[in-house]
């Protein structure tokens, strides 16, 4: 809490994110979808709801990734002989 | 799915272009193409404010990660002024304190850094935010290019 009553906002960075600057995937893929969308698509009907689908199904994708990762590093890596 | 947008292998459009570059999406709604424009607009934008208020000015800095303003300045002059804030602001010491940083080269003074630089996550999410933002309108800049106007009244070659 402290963090962020100290927080000067776009001169400091959000450092009160803490662990949870995963998080900020999410945005950041609706803003990519936002723009993508917006060139690529012949009628803007339905705008929102092809982004709202990309963005849920590139978020999807990023986490299978990191799942995957994920169970590589804590599963599969342990198993590796040292020697 | 829906259909791939229209587009021309006529004129470039380039003064529409170079709008474009200048305010993100500025293009396409001088081809008449608003809603497309606007959205845009707000898309890369909005990528760009985040990164700043998450990363801080010191994201985008054109002498220390020139790689990444290279993206980051397809964004247009907003990433210069970024830039520009963060020498006059933070470099300077204008804002928090200037403190003297390990030098890399011990035969030379250590180098004086500002008090709010990190190297935490969210400096380096901000940096890819508006990293984001800029390749972005790297892709609107190249759609207003070739992009066929609404209409007649709308900008032409």
């Amino acid at each position: 809490m402290s963090g962020i009553l100290a927080w000067i906002p776009f001169l400091q960075p959000m450092t009160a994110l803490g662990n949870g600057w995963w998080l900020l995937m999410v945005p950041l893929v609706f803003g990519v979808a936002v723009v993508h969308r917006a060139v690529q698509d012949a009628s803007m009907e339905g705008y929102w709801g092809r982004v709202l689908r990309l963005t849920v199904k590139a978020n999807a994708i990023l986490g299978l990734i990191a799942l995957a990762f994920f169970l590589f590093v804590y599963l599969v890596i342990p198993l590796l002989r040292a020697d | 799915m829906a259909q791939q947008s229209d587009s021309v292998d006529g004129p470039l459009n380039w003064f529409p272009a170079l709008m474009g570059w200048i305010l993100p999406g500025m293009g396409q709604v001088l081809l008449g193409h608003r809603q497309r424009g606007y959205r845009a607009m707000g898309g890369i934008l909005g990528m760009f404010l985040a990164g700043v208020l998450v990363g801080g000015v010191d994201c985008v800095d054109r002498r220390e990660d020139a790689l990444w303003f290279y993206a980051q300045a397809g964004a247009g002059p907003v990433a210069f002024a970024a830039d520009w804030a963060n020498s006059a602001l933070l470099k300077t010491g204008k804002v928090g304190h200037l403190i003297p940083s390990p030098p890399s080269n011990p035969r030379l003074p250590p180098p004086q850094v500002t008090s709010f630089k990190t190297v935490t996550m969210s400096n380096e999410i901000g940096t890819l935010f508006c990293f984001a933002a800029g390749l972005m309108n790297i892709v609107v800049i190249l759609d207003a290019l070739r992009r066929q106007p609404a209409s007649p009244k709308a900008w032409t070659a």
